[in-house]
């Protein structure tokens, strides 16, 4: 269920018939009859099958692999150690995809060599007949390990005589936010409240495991097909191979989700190897079980916050110290601790403001990209900062968020002046008013009402000069080619470019077809990440379908002598204005046009405003191209026998500047609403000494269909964004504030907070003792 | 990865109990235990017995005095039967929280009592109800309580050459109360955390019988037998409650594991066997 809400002041005369609309996906039948070809069903003649050899333990030196049993088995093609690599034995886990400067250069070994430093790095590669060969030929690798001290806690691996995971010390990464004048903000507070949050790793669980197939081709292009959000990884793989660029052609079928979890090279260069030596097509899907080991999962976070507020809800100081778990390697932690630290503050006005954050390396699993990538969990720290201020002070807590949203035309944390607009008050208020009444409490179930608002970026690191193309033709028969290396990853990236074209050139979804994930065939679109896949892909969709209009209203203009202006394109038709009776078939224009001359084509560029990075001191200056603002309410009803929480209400409310299609944003708004409720309440990796103790879907614990609670989305549109008609990105935003409105609605409940992420029942029942046992 | 593995696919009992007696595999029913440790490695054997096509494991008939089910009868087929929810309320609450609709339109009654998990959640509802089990080899049949047919952790006083064939009860009295609480870290395809189930029948405003039977925080599912001797012929007050509680939480021996503590499984074992047994007190006539 949803409704809609446009701003009194939205743009003038903009007559959409085509955006915002409840559009099909054009995607959505060939997933629900089952003709979409995912990764994994590619198959290939001669095709061989892999495995790769994951360690099973944390910290150990090899001090040798013996394959030579594994080689001699019969049907086995190809096994690879480190000493069979490149010399680097390198791959970059950098910001992959569109930049163009501003990275950090990271990098991990692709199979390791003389040690390992986390559960499930890869030690060797096989490739053979089938499977049940590959698994054999593992089993029979003989690795001699020796085990070494590891640390496994992000604050011990700080301390002087910690291990030493990588690089020169454990410290991956540390910024600073240094504004106004915090001793000053905190002497003009009437209260000081400081308190410690932490939360846990989560895993992104997408329905599709990692899953490729990789062949040399007969021009010796290395081809790969694969489940990935960044076909620009064929970059990475090249350069790790050390091939040229143009010899790797990475293409991305349907995704079966990434969040984030795809955004960093997964296998794609291991069966690149496999292909190289073997000369044989090579396809591997990921168990499950080497699924959970493959990929980056959440970074754990600790924050510390002391804020000063008077009496009155005015934030006057905040102090804030952020720690993050990288894991072994760097990969993306450094920016999901930059994301963290200007996100620190949540959606508030912080003048005097004082940040410190660090990301540490351990020998637990490396973490990555995740929906929120930091802010989430810096929001989720903050929303409850807030409640518990509005405890304190004795004030409803909307009304302590109402003083001090951050409002347009306001400085950020970094002092990024806001432009868009802001509809924090709005959100918040519709999302809380649809919770509804609290039902009573029995002798054992405890009712709570929870509110949380946030602000999150969309489009990435401003100094990454990111860009995005796209190529738009209208054929000579009426119909559109939507050109765009656009990855899908099941959130109607493909589709959404269908409905933007359509809207600009007056042609159903129907008549355009849409080319997309093969980056050496399409212009570069930039990966789907850091929800910039509508805002970057959908804007240079957006210019390369207005370039065409534009060529073609001109020569019809002529036609029917009246001024370009004065047409319109809508329902397949061209037509005057005015006149609506003089028009003609879009299917005549584009032969009129063609017999003419006339460019009927168009490759265009979008460029995300750049800037040159932050003052290290201070941690001032623009990081982001903008933000989204909205609130997610919850209403929960708590066992006090038992700890239990039923999420009853989840009720997501935002303003997305513009909904393209509004399924897809409610599609969006629901599934945030069960991943946050999974990161509140249930899901976490239990790590023991860096091993992994609960990796299957049976002891991690996802919310399942029957955990699904009343979800309704509220949609705003303030048209202030940067994408397309004025769209905002929602994919991260709309889940950034889920988790901390279910925390907020258990300490509502109980009458108590419980500092650490996820709140299981065991937790909520010792919570809910302890408040007794301290009442009495 | 499933390993290779042969399949025998008999058509009638006798047939399946002939390749039983010859020592030529395990029966697998619906597999949603099987499968899984197969593919996990916990399962070693490669030999095995589909007994899908066995329809006259397949039925639920209820009698005046009696009602079976065969082995082979899915959970979805018991949550479906519209006398269930009269004849076995616990058992009918048990399977309507059993794993999701894919699970339970594969997972037989006879796979989840065989499999002999501690957290199997047929089998507290079955044991408050007193049933029985019928097990059949080639030479013939007996029938074993359920209470005494679990010895230990996943093992049962079946022999490997005897099949499971139906497990059978007497309707619910009249006026009896039967609760069930499956107690899980969420509400789909969750493996019990604590499950409870209580059976109270009053006569004369007095305990008659109690029965009380708890799965997961044992290397069994059991019946709290010298807390149900505290309750028969008594009055149930609060703190008798309270007390039977704790006796059946003292015979509980429960372990940490990834989905909770034992502490918690005791600390919840306590409250619920109250709570089901003030509720089974208030509702029984
Ligand atoms: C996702 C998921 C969720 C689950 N949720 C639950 C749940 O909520 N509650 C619960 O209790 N269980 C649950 N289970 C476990 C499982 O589904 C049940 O135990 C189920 O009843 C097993 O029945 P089956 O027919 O699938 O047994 P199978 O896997 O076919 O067999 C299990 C064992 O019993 C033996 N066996 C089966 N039938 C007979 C027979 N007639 N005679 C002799 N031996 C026999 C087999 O040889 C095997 O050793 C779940 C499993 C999965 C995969």
């Amino acid at each position: 269920m949803s409704n809609i809400d446009t701003s009194p002041n939205a743009l003038a005369n903009v007559n959409l018939r085509q955006v915002g609309r409840n559009k099909p996906r054009n995607d959505a039948p060939t997933k629900v009859y089952g003709r979409a070809v995912y990764a994994g069903d590619f198959h290939m003649e001669g095709m061989l099958f892999a495995k790769v050899l994951h360690s099973d333990r944390a910290s150990a030196n090899i001090r040798g692999v013996d394959t030579a049993a594994a080689k001699a088995l019969p049907g086995v093609h190809s096994v690879l150690t480190a000493d069979d690599l490149p010399a680097s034995n390198a791959v970059m886990t950098d910001m992959p995809g569109q930049v163009g400067g501003g990275t950090k250069n990271t990098k991990q070994p692709i199979l390791a060599k003389d040690r390992v430093r986390f559960h499930g790095e890869p030690i060797a590669l096989v490739a053979a007949e089938t499977y049940e060969l590959a698994q054999k030929a593992l089993e029979l690798i003989v690795v001699d390990f020796e085990d070494t001290k590891g640390v496994y806690d992000a604050f011990e691996a700080q301390e002087p005589d910690a291990p030493n995971v990588f690089g020169d010390d454990n410290i991956v990464a540390a910024y600073k936010i240094r504004k106004g004048d915090v001793d000053k903000g905190f002497a003009e507070a009437d209260y000081v409240l400081e308190n410690t949050f932490s939360s846990q790793y989560q895993e992104q669980a997408f329905l599709e495991p990692e899953a490729a197939v990789a062949w040399v081709d007969e021009h010796d292009i290395l081809n790969i097909r694969s489940s990935t959000q960044v076909v620009e990884h064929f970059r990475a793989v090249a350069d790790a191979l050390g091939l040229p660029h143009n010899r790797v052609h990475l293409v991305a079928p349907y995704v079966g989700g990434g969040f984030g979890g795809k955004e960093v090279m997964t296998i794609e260069v291991w069966l690149a190897l496999l292909a190289m030596d073997s000369q044989r097509p090579v396809k591997l899907v990921q168990t499950r079980e080497n699924s959970f080991i493959s990929h980056g999962p959440r970074h754990p976070f600790t924050f510390t916050h002391k804020t000063g507020v008077t009496k009155d809800g005015k934030i006057t100081a905040m102090k804030i110290t952020a720690t993050s778990d990288a894991g072994a390697y760097a990969k993306l932690s450094p920016y999901i601790l930059l994301y963290a630290t200007v996100g620190a503050t949540g959606p508030y006005r912080v003048d005097n403001l004082w940040v410190d954050s660090t990301s540490a390396a351990t020998n637990n699993l490396p973490t990555c990209a995740y929906r929120g990538f930091g802010t989430m969990q810096a929001n989720t720290a903050c929303e409850a900062q807030m409640e518990e201020l509005a405890k304190l002070i004795g004030m409803d807590s909307l009304e302590l968020r109402r003083k001090n949203f951050i409002k347009t035309g306001d400085p950020n944390t970094t002092g990024q002046i806001i432009r868009s607009s802001v509809w924090s008050d709005q959100c918040a208020t519709k999302a809380l008013a649809a919770l509804g009444d609290r039902p009573e409490n029995t002798d054992t179930l405890v009712h709570g009402h929870g509110l949380a608002c946030y602000q999150q970026s969309y489009g990435r690191i401003r100094w990454m000069k990111d860009t995005s193309e796209c190529w738009v033709g209208l054929e000579v028969d009426g119909t559109v080619i939507v050109r765009c290396s656009v990855t899908d990853i099941g959130a109607g990236q493909m589709s959404a470019l269908a409905q933007i074209t359509g809207e600009i050139l007056g042609v159903p979804m129907s008549e355009i077809a849409v080319y997309f994930g093969d980056g050496h065939v399409n212009p570069l679109g930039g990966t789907s990440t850091a929800s910039r896949a509508l805002y970057m892909t959908g804007k240079a969709t957006e210019m390369a379908a207005t370039k065409v209009r534009d060529n073609l209203l001109t020569c019809m203009a002529e036609h029917f002598g009246v001024l370009p202006s004065e047409l319109d394109l809508a329902d397949g038709e061209v037509f005057v204005l005015d006149d609506p009776d003089r028009s003609m078939s879009v299917n005549d224009m584009a032969k009129y046009c063609a017999a003419r001359g006339i460019h009927r084509h168009a490759l265009e560029i979008y460029r995300a405003p750049p800037s040159e990075g932050l003052d290290p001191e201070t941690g001032q200056g623009e990081v982001f191209p903008d933000f989204t603002y909205g609130a997610h309410a919850a209403s929960v009803a708590v066992d006090t026998d038992t700890g239990e929480v039923t999420v009853i209400k989840s009720i997501g409310a935002h303003d997305v500047g513009q909904a393209i299609n509004l399924r897809a944003v409610e599609g969006q708004i629901e599934g945030s609403a069960l991943m946050g409720q999974g990161f509140a309440l249930s899901e976490e990796l239990l790590l023991e000494q860096g091993v992994l103790k609960n990796g299957s879907f049976s002891e991690y614990i996802l919310p399942t269909s029957m955990d699904v609670p009343d979800i309704q989305s509220i949609v705003l549109e303030s048209r202030s964004g940067l994408g397309p008609f004025g769209s905002k990105g929602i994919g991260e935003p709309v889940f950034a504030p889920v988790a901390a409105s279910i925390v907020n609605a258990i300490a509502d409940a109980i009458g108590t907070r419980i500092h650490d992420l996820p709140l299981t029942p065991e937790k909520v029942l010792a919570a809910i003792h302890a408040k007794n046992a301290s009442e009495n | 990865m499933l390993p290779a593995f042969e399949l025998s696919q008999p058509k009638t009992l006798p047939e399946a109990l002939k390749v039983l007696a010859a020592g030529r595999g395990l029966p697998l029913a619906g597999g949603t235990v099987l499968f899984p440790d197969l593919r996990g490695g916990k399962e070693k054997g490669r030999e095995f017995i589909d007994l899908s096509g066995i329809d006259e494991l397949r039925y639920i008939t209820h009698e005046a005095k009696r009602i079976t089910v065969g082995a082979r009868t899915t959970i979805a087929e018991i949550l479906r039967d519209p006398a269930m929810a009269g004849a076995a309320p616990a058992l009918h609450k048990a399977v309507d929280n059993f794993a999701g609709t894919m699970v339970r339109n594969a997972a037989t009654v006879g796979g989840n009592l065989c499999c002999g998990s501690p957290s199997a959640d047929t089998v507290p509802a079955l044991l408050t109800l007193d049933a029985e089990v019928e097990l059949t080899r080639a030479s013939g049949s007996r029938t074993v309580p359920l209470d005494g047919y679990y010895l230990d952790y996943k093992k049962t006083v079946k022999k490997p050459d005897e099949l499971l064939t139906s497990v059978f009860w007497a309707p619910a009295e009249p006026g009896s109360a039967h609760l069930f609480f499956k107690l899980a870290r969420r509400k789909g395809d969750a493996v019990t955390v604590t499950g409870v189930s209580v059976m109270i029948a009053k006569t004369d405003g007095k305990c008659s019988t109690a029965r009380i039977a708890l799965s997961s925080v044992a290397p069994t599912v059991f019946r709290a037998h010298s807390a149900e001797e505290m309750l028969k012929g008594q009055k149930l007050t609060p703190d008798l409650i309270e007390r039977a509680a704790q006796a059946a939480t003292d015979q509980s021996s429960p372990i940490d594991d990834n989905r909770s503590s034992a502490n918690y499984r005791r600390l919840t074992t306590q409250a619920l066997v109250c709570r089901l047994l003030s509720q089974a007190w208030h509702q029984a006539s």
